[in-house]
């Protein structure tokens, strides 16, 4: 059979084959909630801006009100790198909205949604990263310091203290060492997981395309 | 809503080709639901972008495209692939013709969600221009893909029925 042919039994066939749906039924999609890659997308960005901003507020309020000198500047640091990636989230938003209400060619449309994920990705990944000397130098540096503001006679106990004993070293230099390597592997493997397998989908739609 | 009622009369007048692109890239009954609930809600999100510089038609192909070809969902154990249409039960029953048109329904099947695209809207009649313009690519490179996806076609419908 000829593709010629097929058209004209295809349109007959499929003209009848499926149940009408009525304008009421049509209506009542509008009301619900979008499975996409996009609105999925979406949904996680007002999600981590409304825990960011939550998140923020918390690391602040201990910044202002902590006990310790030590906590309050921790944390007020934590409340200071939230405030920046706010704008990072909010800029992808609107991109991913931008997305969400346009009728693109298709490969556009395909080249546009890696733009966002691969963006959304890799500031993701950035940000995390960014956290981890963030967090084990002010951690380190914070103890060090808060030590010797409440042992103003002990010279240098942080440290001495922290090396002591062979279990304390070993279980600093696994912290040092774990820490960052696990969060660094976990943080590939979700963002592979999560959005990874769909970009390399993605492209080689794109790849089809252009052949 | 402001413009749903419009809307919605311009998808109810045109959800055959919603059905369409459902039928094609979905295998059940149940994703096919999904799909049509996905590209419905595009749609709408996208209905303040369309100009009336295209037919409606054409301006839903290209959304129901894009959210079908970008439509994502996580592998499921599926049984044996019976899209388009279901195949007869008693294919000894089926004519001639019937018999045909399911192996070449099979064909379209097998391809890749791209040459589904490309083979859905040359049965609906757009030309190669169109088609380009739907797709976001040249003319040219639609043709050299109509010419491969129609070798293709041909080489794996024999799978499913002798030609004589």
């Amino acid at each position: 059979m000829e593709l010629e042919e097929l058209k004209i039994l295809l349109k007959e066939k499929l003209d009848t084959q499926h149940p009408k749906k009525s304008t009421e039924d049509i209506s009542a999609l509008l009301n619900k909630k979008t499975q996409s890659v996009i609105g999925k997308l979406k949904r996680s960005l007002w999600i981590e801006i409304i825990a960011c901003i939550v998140f923020a507020l918390a690391c602040a309020a201990v910044g202002i009100f902590g006990k310790f000198a030590s906590l309050r500047i921790y944390f007020s640091i934590f409340a200071f790198v939230c405030f920046l990636f706010l704008p990072v989230l909010w800029f992808l938003l609107q991109k991913t909205k931008k997305l969400g209400s346009t009728s693109l060619p298709v490969k556009s449309n395909l080249e546009f949604l890696i733009k966002i994920l691969t963006e959304y990705v890799k500031r993701y990944f950035q940000l995390t990263m960014a956290l981890i000397p963030l967090t084990i130098f002010t951690a380190f540096s914070l103890g060090y310091s808060d030590a010797n503001l409440h042992n103003p006679e002990l010279h240098n106990p942080f440290f001495p203290t922290l090396t002591g004993s062979a279990g304390s070293i070993i279980f600093g230099v696994m912290y040092l060492v774990l820490f960052p390597v696990g969060i660094y592997y976990v943080t590939k493997w979700y963002l592979k997981k999560f959005y990874g397998n769909y970009i390399d989908q993605l492209q080689s739609l794109i790849r089809e395309l252009e052949e | 809503m402001p413009g749903a009622n419009e809307f919605i009369d311009l998808l109810n007048h045109n959800q055959n080709i919603i059905h369409k692109v459902c039928n094609l890239y979905m295998d059940n009954i149940s994703d096919r639901e999904d799909l049509f609930q996905e590209i419905t809600l595009q749609a709408w999100n996208a209905y303040n972008s369309f100009r009336n510089e295209s037919k409606f038609s054409t301006w839903l192909y290209r959304v129901a495209l894009n959210t079908a070809i970008s439509f994502y969902r996580k592998e499921k154990r599926k049984p044996v692939i019976q899209s388009l249409t279901q195949i007869p039960e008693h294919a000894d029953d089926a004519n001639n013709k019937e018999e045909q048109m399911q192996a070449m329904y099979k064909a379209i099947n097998a391809l890749s969600k791209i040459d589904k695209a490309l083979i859905m809207l040359y049965l609906e009649d757009y030309n190669y221009e169109e088609i380009g313009n739907i797709l976001g690519i040249t003319a040219n490179n639609v043709a050299v893909k109509m010419n491969r996806i129609r070798t293709k076609l041909k080489e794996e419908s024999k799978k499913y029925y002798q030609f004589s």
